[in-house]
């Protein structure tokens, strides 16, 4: 089966019309994205700048990872479960545009960052402003926006 | 990105005041840490939020969702002053303990909403421009 038949699975479902065909059902998905994201990005940013040693050293790294890591977890849950419902009523546009398509490798490169290295740099409360956490803080934060940038270039390239 | 900067951080706040999060450390720790950081974000945003605004002034002050994404703003200003004034001063005495006075609660939920608000009011109103 190739994708176009998967497409043509939204395009004919009944179901998915009710996406398609409620005025607001889109921007209200989008708008629980953009709460998820501000999620996934705020404790990202809270994460790095404890990395990079800039403020909340009087919160520990362990403290900072057992609270904001659940919260991290849901913004991207939400973020991508919303995302989802975004992309399913209209498959075929968001296949064939370019900063959908490279939003969904940084996504993926970004997930697996997040859970290997960058979640070891997190758990293990290593001095801050050493060139590792430099480095670690720069790829995380570069990688996450990119996904934030992709996303919202998506309706400029329509 | 100042999304993530400024909403983001006050969150935080926001759900330590609901004992969501952080418990273990004092409230106002939380706030010293992470609010300051928080500021730099929101000028980024009113920045670029005023650039979008002058490149469709007419349009965006005619839309319901601007309008009430204005009012929401105003309200959260409220809502963080008043937290300022009323509960500020006296957090030393509830600091320590996992309890926080209901106002503060009521403040940081209120807190929370009207940011979630903000965020959908503005995602809609390009739906409508």
């Amino acid at each position: 089966m190739s994708l176009q038949h998967l497409w043509e699975l939204s395009y004919d479902s009944k179901t998915i019309d009710i996406l398609r065909n409620a005025k607001y059902a889109i921007p209200l998905i989008q708008s629980l994205h953009l709460f998820g994201l501000t999620l996934v990005l705020g404790t990202t940013v809270i994460f790095n700048l404890r990395l990079l040693g800039f403020g909340m050293r009087k919160i520990t790294m362990p403290v900072l990872d057992k609270q904001l890591w659940r919260v991290a977890i849901g913004g991207l849950l939400l973020s991508i479960v919303t995302g989802a419902l975004v992309f399913i009523p209209d498959p075929a546009r968001y296949a064939a545009n370019t900063a959908f398509k490279t939003k969904l490798v940084l996504l993926s490169l970004a997930i697996l960052f997040q859970f290997t290295i960058f979640r070891r740099a997190v758990r293990s409360d290593v001095p801050p402003l050493g060139p590792r956490n430099i480095i670690i803080a720069a790829t995380s934060l570069t990688l996450w926006f990119s996904v934030g940038w992709a996303g919202r270039a998506i309706a400029f390239l329509g | 990105m100042a999304l993530a900067l400024s909403v983001g951080l006050i969150l935080m706040f926001d759900l330590r005041l609901l004992r969501l999060a952080f418990r273990s450390e004092p409230a106002s720790r939380i706030m010293q840490q992470f609010v300051p950081l928080s500021l730099p974000g929101f000028a980024i945003m009113f920045a670029s939020g005023l650039l979008l605004f002058i490149a469709q002034a007419e349009k965006a002050y005619q839309n319901t969702f601007f309008r009430f994404k204005l009012a929401f703003l105003v309200l959260a200003g409220i809502n963080a002053a008043f937290y300022q004034v009323k509960f500020y001063p006296k957090m030393a005495d509830w600091d320590n303990s996992d309890s926080v006075p209901r106002g503060a609660q009521l403040s940081g939920l209120l807190s929370l909403i009207l940011w979630a608000g903000i965020i959908a009011l503005g995602r809609t109103m390009a739906y409508e421009l």
